[in-house]
């Protein structure tokens, strides 16, 4: 094994343990802090560290510049959690008097139902699920309400509302909080089928009779879809997304029909292979409990060879955060790959080379990659 | 160990192999760079700094390099990265130092959410705190450095950190970046002040960089009170005024330019609070700073 | 007009004749001047119709009710209620 292959291997041997068990972390070493904050960073987990440590009274035992670093990332979650939790209290508010459900997705909905993976994790936006056929009525009274349509350039508007499975976001003229309304899962031009009017049919509700949650099979579902279908070419598979997944199958784990209801559902949704590959790096990385019976069935959906071996290793290596003094070709190339066949899962192939190339040139551009200090808002003179 | 105990050339081995650990105030850096272009105007305005043990965590890991791969023999540039990503455009080499300066600005704003950032300017004597929140174009750089060079020990010239737990100052005393006309100033003001080469053209025009007097550089962990709030304001010729402002303006001023203050929620509304009850609060119009410095001196004793 | 949970949380400090008022559910700090605190402080005992919180806050401004100048009471109302802190209730349908 050469240094490099050798010190991306300690830090993510490093990142695993402490994710899975977080009550030996009082007992490293400063430096091993100072390696575990980076990575942890860069697969944005910091914040689950920090519950991990809170919930197990070691905070006051580690280092204290690790600790300063853990309380940031707590600040920072904890205030946006209040801005996602009081952006849903004003939309409700502006949507009185209307009759429509909302499915909140992802960190929203775990957010508003108390569900695990919220504990510990950062809220970028609020993610709503509508009809397709309230969209416009609900847009209009948004827009009514101080909402206004992100300034987005006219080729991502017509992306949006032309080819995605959600409309360009919206924001409040005094709030800083993006509102992505979906009104299916996956692009309309995806491969995978979902047909959103039985996700309606199972969720849950939440104690405003509009507010909903995807039922467990569905949510679960979908956190696997998000991740592997949604990724960032820069940034790989989100480690985060996966334990996010992993708290909601040892949190369902003890309803009764839960685990039963998995693998058929997946089928109905089509969504096999999410499933497939999120359960079997679940089981790889996290050492998730799976019924032996679901684990047996498994292999059904799996992908014929040579795709299960390569795309097993793509995803590790996509999955894994790199140690930042030792970036790997190999795993940027996995990156991109995977980047590139969530795109052909999610579009025609002709589509699907024109926005590619598109987005290439914006790269190449510099236009989305990189910022001039000189604009951010860094309050300098 | 300060890195002025090292020679040239081994703080350049040192930049250019692992990287330098170099304390600025609450933050350890690791700083990694293999230009002469920053490595001859840092080592002597980081030369008084603490160097720290490789046993502390380090609070960044950044570098200003050249850029990666063929680009290297294309442009020379200088590229800012923290943690291996690089965020920011490349500079032109020339400008490496001020580059990695603003760089670690960057760092500080956007992570240290443990503490309340405020975007003011301190200074310290007999354990008594002035701050200067700032406007754009103020001049507070230029008071802050003329008041340190005159007696006042530097907290900071950029970020006024706020303790939450108990509301303390904590010093950051690193090189102050002064613009334009203040560079003259200043040099006209304190000959003997320490100041860094001229960096012509940059986003913000002309620079230069002063050296904090060498106390204020040992003494950099230890915290102060804040027991004035100034809002500077430098107006040609206008005879010197130091008036009174009202608490309800004081604070707004200081928490709509904080770095932070959305992000702490109650707290800072509390600590923003708690420092504008606690502080006698005005406005200094001056023009000519050996006048401005000495209404300041006058405060001071009063306190004792 | 009935107090919501958002406003009774509200951490107030009064300086000169202003308030500076942190809201947790928020996370957003307000000022409000001596209308929209008094708008507040009336109905926090319990709800009232709108006309008598625009004659208890005119009386405690010291003003006749028709003395409060209409634009500024609807508009910190309107205010409050956009912040979510106040329901006009019933009163809106009338407002509307």
């Amino acid at each position: 094994m050469n240094k490099s292959a050798f010190e991306n291997h300690r830090a993510q041997q490093l990142l695993l343990t402490a994710l899975r068990q977080p009550e030996n972390l009082s007992i490293l070493t400063t430096m091993e802090w100072d390696l575990l904050l980076r990575i942890a960073r860069r697969a944005r987990v910091l914040g689950r560290i920090e519950v991990s440590l809170a919930n197990s009274g070691q905070l006051a035992q580690i280092p204290a510049g690790a600790a300063n670093h853990l309380r940031a990332t707590r600040n920072v979650i904890e205030h946006r959690k209040t801005l996602v939790s009081w952006e849903v209290n004003r939309l409700l508010w502006a949507l009185r008097g209307i009759d429509v459900p909302l499915i909140l997705l992802k960190g929203t909905g775990y957010l508003l139902a108390g569900l695990p993976p919220a504990a510990g994790r950062i809220f970028a936006d609020v993610d709503l699920l509508v009809p397709e056929n309230r969209l416009p009525e609900l847009e209009s009274r948004l827009l009514a309400a101080g909402w206004f349509r992100t300034q987005i350039d006219p080729y991502d508007d017509r992306y949006y509302r032309v080819w995605m499975h959600e409309i360009p976001p919206l924001r409040h003229r005094e709030r800083g909080t993006e509102i992505d309304i979906h009104h299916r899962l996956l692009p309309k031009t995806s491969r995978l089928a979902s047909d959103p009017d039985t996700l309606f049919a199972n969720a849950g509700e939440l104690a405003d009779p509009r507010l909903k949650i995807l039922a467990p099979a569905d949510m679960v579902l979908h956190a696997l879809v998000h991740l592997f279908l949604e990724g960032d070419p820069g940034e790989g598979l989100r480690l985060r997304d996966l334990l996010d997944v992993h708290d909601l199958l040892t949190h369902f784990s003890d309803l009764p029909d839960f685990w039963k209801e998995l693998i058929p559902r997946a089928r109905g949704l089509g969504f096999q292979r999410p499933l497939y590959y999120g359960l079997i790096h679940l089981q790889q990385m996290f050492a998730t409990p799976i019924p032996a019976t679901v684990a047996g069935e498994l292999n059904g959906l799996a992908p014929p060879w040579p795709i299960r071996p390569l795309m097993a290793r793509l995803i590790s290596l996509a999955l894994l955060p790199e140690h930042p003094d030792y970036p790997r070709r190999s795993a940027a190339i996995a990156r991109w790959l995977l980047y590139a066949r969530s795109h052909w899962l999610r579009m025609p192939t002709v589509l699907l080379s024109k926005h590619l190339a598109r987005k290439l040139w914006l790269r190449i551009r510099g236009a989305r990659k990189r910022i001039d200090l000189a604009q951010l808002d860094l309050k300098q003179q | 160990m300060i890195v002025g105990d090292l020679d040239q050339q081994e703080f350049a081995e040192g930049l250019s192999g692992v990287g330098l650990c170099i304390q600025f105030g609450p933050f350890n850096l690791r700083i990694h760079s293999n230009l002469p272009t920053f490595t001859h105007v840092a080592y002597p305005l980081y030369a008084p700094y603490p160097l720290f043990p490789a046993s502390q965590l380090i609070d960044f890991h950044i570098q200003i390099t050249s850029p990666p791969g063929l680009r290297r023999w294309v442009r020379r540039q200088a590229c800012f990265a923290l943690d291996g990503h690089f965020p920011f455009a490349p500079y032109a080499v020339d400008h490496a130092f001020p580059a990695l300066e603003w760089g670690i600005n960057w760092c500080i704003a956007t992570r240290a959410h443990h503490l309340l950032m405020l975007h003011a300017a301190g200074v310290e004597r007999n354990g008594h705190a002035i701050l200067f929140p700032a406007s754009p174009g103020d001049g507070k750089s230029t008071l802050c450095t003329a008041l340190i060079h005159s007696g006042w020990r530097l907290l900071s010239d950029e970020f006024g950190l706020v303790r939450p737990e108990d509301g303390m100052l904590l010093p950051l005393p690193r090189v102050i970046p002064l613009k334009n006309q203040s560079i003259e100033v200043i040099r006209q003001f304190r000959p003997q002040a320490v100041i860094g080469p001229e960096f012509l053209g940059t986003r913000k025009g002309t620079v230069a960089h002063v050296q904090p007097p060498l106390e204020s550089i040992r003494r950099a962990q230890e915290c102060a009170r804040a027991r004035w709030l100034i809002f500077p304001r430098w107006i040609a010729d206008a005879p010197l005024s130091l008036t009174p402002i009202a608490k309800s303006q004081a604070f707004l001023l200081v928490a709509t330019n904080a770095f932070n203050y959305e992000v702490l929620d109650q707290a800072s509304f509390r600590l923003v609070a708690q420092l504008v009850r606690d502080c006698d609060c005005f406005t200094l119009i001056y023009s000519n700073l050996d006048e401005a410095i000495s209404t300041l001196d006058q405060l001071a004793p009063n306190c004792q | 007009m009935v107090l919501l949970p958002a406003a009774k949380a509200l951490i107030w400090q009064k300086w000169d004749d202003l308030y500076l008022v942190y809201q947790p559910s928020s996370a957003e700090t307000h000022v409000f001047n001596e209308t929209s605190a008094l708008i507040l402080a009336s109905i926090e005992r319990g709800p009232r119709p709108l006309a008598s919180v625009r004659e208890w806050t005119a009386d405690r401004l010291g003003l006749s009710a028709d003395d409060l100048v209409p634009e500024e009471f609807d508009l910190a109302v309107t205010r409050l209620e956009e912040l979510g802190l106040l329901d006009r209730g019933d009163d809106t349908i009338a407002a509307e």
